[in-house]
C-alpha cells in the first residue's frame, strides 16, 4: 500500500546495527493506513512473540513493555479531524519503525513557562524490533525514538511553542527522557494513573537537538 | 502541509486583542488564531458530548463554569 497524498515526508537517518551504518528513512508527517497495516501486520505479531519470549524466560509480567495493550488504530481513529492532534511516523525499508501522537491543545506545568502553550507527547511507540529493552540484544534500527522527540520538537517551533514539550513518560522510560533527552521532571502525577509527568524548555530542546543523531 | 490564505475582517478593538494576545503569547497572529481553532474545537467537541467547562481557581479550588453559547 503506498502513502497517502498530502503527506509530507522528510528524509532522515536511522542507525543500522547488524549492518553498523547510518541507513536513509522517512519522517510521516500522519500516520497512514499504510503505517497502521505495518502496526497490526508486523507489530503486534512480533511482539506476542516477544511476550511468549519473556514469559518462558519467567519474566514477570509488569517488566514486559508495559505499552503492550496501546491499540494504534483506535488512538488514530479517535483523533480523526481533531486539529489539536499531529502525528508523526518514520518508514524505513517500506516498513513503520515508529510512530508519535502528539496534542497542541495542553499547557505548561513548569513553573519558568507556566500555562505556556506546548506540544503534548501524546503516545509514542518504537517497533518491537527495536527496543534493546524488549528483545535483549542489538535492535534493529537505532534512533527512531530520537528523530520523533526532534519532530516534536520542529512543531512546537513551528507552531510558536519554541520548542516547549510535555510528555507522561511509561516507568521504563522514564530514563530516557530524563537523561536522554534533558527533560526536567515535574514528579508523579496522581491525576494522570501516576506517571511522572516531564517538560522541556525551549533551551533544553535546543539542546537536545543540538546533541545530533547520536541521541 | 499546505495552506490557504483567507482575508479576515476585524474591528479595531478585535486588532487590539489580537495584537496584545500576539504580543503576550509572543506568537505570530497567524499562529495564535490557528491555536483558537484547535482550542474552539477541542472545547465544542467535549461540550457536545455533554462535558462541562470549568476554570479552576488553584488556590481555594472553587470551580466556576463557563458558559457556552
Amino acid at each position: 500500500m503506498s502513502k497517502e497524498e498530502n503527506v509530507e515526508v522528510s528524509e532522515v537517518y536511522l542507525f543500522d546495527n547488524p549492518e553498523n551504518a547510518f541507513v536513509e528513512a522517512e519522517l510521516w508527517d500522519a500516520i497512514t493506513e499504510k503505517n497502521l497495516a505495518d502496526w497490526e501486520a508486523d507489530w503486534i505479531p512480533h511482539l506476542f512473540k516477544l511476550l511468549k519470549s519473556l514469559k518462558q524466560k519467567g519474566v514477570v509480567r509488569k517488566l514486559w513493555p508495559q505499552s503492550r495493550h496501546w491499540h494504534w488504530s483506535d488512538k488514530v481513529k479517535d483523533i480523526e479531524g481533531k486539529l489539536s492532534n499531529q502525528c508523526f511516523s518514520i518508514v524505513c525499508d517500506s516498513s513503520t519503525q515508529a510512530m508519535l501522537i502528539t496534542d497542541l491543545a495542553r499547557r505548561s506545568q513548569l513553573d519558568v513557562q507556566k500555562h505556556s502553550h506546548l506540544v503534548y507527547v501524546d503516545f509514542i511507540e518504537v517497533a518491537p524490533w527495536n527496543r534493546k529493552e524488549l528483545i535483549g540484544h542489538s535492535p534493529k534500527y537505532s534512533g527512531a525514538g530520537s528523530i520523533l522527540i526532534r519532530a516534536a520538537i520542529e512543531l512546537s517551533k513551528q507552531e510558536g511553542f519554541r520548542g516547549r514539550l510535555g510528555l507522561h513518560s511509561l516507568p521504563q522510560a522514564n530514563d530516557f527522557y530524563e537523561n536522554k533527552v534533558g527533560m526536567t521532571d515535574l514528579g508523579l502525577d496522581k491525576n494522570y494513573q501516576n506517571l511522572r509527568y516531564f517538560e522541556m524548555t525551549p533551551e533544553q530542546a535546543d539542546e537536545f537537538v543540538m546533541k545530533g543523531e547520536d541521541s | 502541509m499546505a495552506k490557504k490564505t483567507m482575508t479576515l475582517n476585524l474591528t479595531d478593538a478585535e486588532m487590539r486583542v489580537l495584537d496584545t494576545l500576539s504580543e503576550q503569547k509572543q506568537m505570530s497572529k497567524t499562529l495564535l488564531l490557528r491555536q483558537a481553532l484547535r482550542l474552539y474545537q477541542r472545547v465544542e467537541e467535549r461540550l457536545e458530548a455533554g462535558g462541562k467547562l470549568f476554570i479552576e481557581d488553584e488556590s481555594t479550588k472553587e470551580k466556576s463554569e463557563i458558559m457556552m453559547l
